[in-house]
């Protein structure tokens, strides 16, 4: 399984515990689909830390992690990247677009949809 | 003379030959060839700085040894506008480099972590690659360039498009990777930056901008007909880009920007789209991002659905006529400084 999977997988299990987990957690959570080594979920998880989306708090003798948005935050962070125009509005090489850019005020009204939760999609 | 010969060609390419070229009507009709033309265009307008800074000094001697301040003073202002030009251009072009790589590198990443594709049974049959779905009601498309790039669709766009419509956005946006139109927007972006404000002009990027899009309906459509891409077009740009003006945008924009990555030059003040208002909103002309962005958006949307109606527009006869064009223009700099070097040697020649 490819390490971009398991992140996801990992992030998944984050999300959807809604507290902070630590690694024997994650792993337990994991492991009842396949097998999986308890080193590779924390190397997996040192590197999400790493990369700044989940947080790493230190409690009693573990670490605990836990994401660092919660996943509707990181849509709308992640659309509002995609699509908002570049502010000198030189168009940014980075991303291709299928077409232009999108209206702006329908832009705002789908972040504000997607922050406040699942959008019946 | 060789300097000041340089200096008015460089000056022609920048000032003269965009305002034409983009309003021409045939790159539609060879845009990847009409591509390398702007190319050759830029890269021939820096030779020419680049050989003003060359030849200046010799000939600033000379100016001097024969005692005409003028002209000599003419030699300076050149070379040191040269000289800035050069500097400016690789900062530039290191900066936008280096922005666009650690922007997609974070967006992969999470766009990699938020990954809806297994949720979607509309997908086409094979699905390619580096294909994600991101969850959410707006459509849209998009690709991200790099090493290992990823073609990105929303949950809206496959709600909205059939099968066909995905493969051919698909195939639309694979082939911006393949061919790499990443790194030549970056470079006609470098360039511009570079350029100083006043002089600045967006009719290379915008033109650029759309005979890229040209280049990768072409190949979308050899691959999946033009029926597909075209109503796949009208669907998407519909549902994002409505024409025509919006009550307080600018407004919304500003309150949209995030913190996050890409705003960094948010110290700019504000209003930068406003203030570049007034260009006609013909082909090629089309007005900056911000405040118009839809009705450039607009623009170039019609162009290539109306590309797309009938039988291919792409003609041979232009493809080779613009390439031709592109080259003989690179070699004209080389000329201009060999023709005067050659004549003296060859009039030193004992015979």
């Amino acid at each position: 399984m490819a390490l971009g999977d398991l992140e996801r997988e990992v992030m998944q299990q984050l999300w959807d515990a809604g507290e902070p987990l630590t690694v024997r957690q994650v792993h337990d959570r994991l492991s009842r689909e396949r097998d999986l080594a308890y080193t590779t979920v924390m190397t997996v998880l040192d590197r999400l830390a790493k990369k700044k989306v989940v947080t790493q708090q230190k409690t009693d003798r573990a670490y605990r992690y836990a994401p660092a948005q919660s996943r509707e935050e990181m849509t709308a962070a992640l659309m509002l990247d995609a699509l908002s125009a570049a502010p000198d509005g030189v168009r940014d090489a980075a991303l291709a677009h299928f077409v232009g850019r999108i209206d702006p005020s329908a832009l705002t009204a789908a972040i504000e949809a997607a922050r406040r939760g699942p959008a019946g999609s | 003379m060789t300097a000041l010969l340089l200096g008015a060609l460089g000056l022609t390419l920048s000032l003269v030959v965009p305002g034409s070229l983009a309003a021409a009507r045939w790159p539609a009709r060879a845009p990847a060839a009409a591509v390398a033309l702007w190319q050759s265009i830029t890269l021939t307008g820096i030779l020419c700085a680049l050989g003003v800074v060359l030849a200046g000094p010799q000939e600033l001697v000379e100016e001097l040894g024969s005692g005409k301040p003028a002209g000599a003073a003419a030699l300076v202002a050149a070379l040191v506008v040269a000289a800035l030009i050069i500097v400016r251009l690789l900062v530039s072009l290191a900066g936008v480099t280096y922005r666009s790589r650690t922007r997609r590198a974070r967006h992969r990443l999470l766009v990699d972590l938020l990954d809806d594709a297994e949720r979607h049974g509309e997908l086409p049959a094979e699905v390619p690659e580096g294909l994600r779905v991101l969850d959410g009601p707006l459509p849209f498309a998009y690709c991200l360039p790099g090493r290992s790039p990823r073609v990105v669709l929303s949950g809206g766009a496959l709600r909205v498009l059939d099968r066909a419509q995905v493969a051919a956005v698909i195939a639309h946006e694979q082939a911006h990777l393949r061919h790499r139109h990443d790194l030549v927007m970056e470079s006609f972006t470098a360039f511009h930056r570079a350029v100083p404000r006043p002089l600045r002009s967006r009719v290379p990027l915008d033109a650029v901008h759309l005979l890229l899009e040209m280049v990768a309906d072409d190949a979308a459509r050899r691959r999946c007909g033009a029926a597909p891409l075209r109503s796949a077009l009208a669907v998407l740009g519909d549902a994002v880009g409505p024409d025509g003006p919006r009550p307080g945008d600018s407004g919304s924009r500003d309150a949209a920007r995030p913190g996050g990555p890409g705003s960094r030059d948010a110290a700019q003040p504000g209003g930068a789209g406003a203030r570049r208002r007034g260009g006609p909103g013909e082909a090629g002309v089309r007005d900056p991002g911000g405040a118009e962005d839809g009705g450039g958006a607009g623009a170039e949307r019609r162009q290539r659905i109306d590309r797309l109606d009938g039988p291919d527009p792409r003609s041979s006869m232009w493809t080779v006529a613009a390439t031709l064009m592109a080259v003989g223009l690179l070699v004209l700099p080389t000329v201009i400084v060999v023709v005067p070097w050659l004549d003296r040697a060859l009039s030193a020649w004992p015979l």
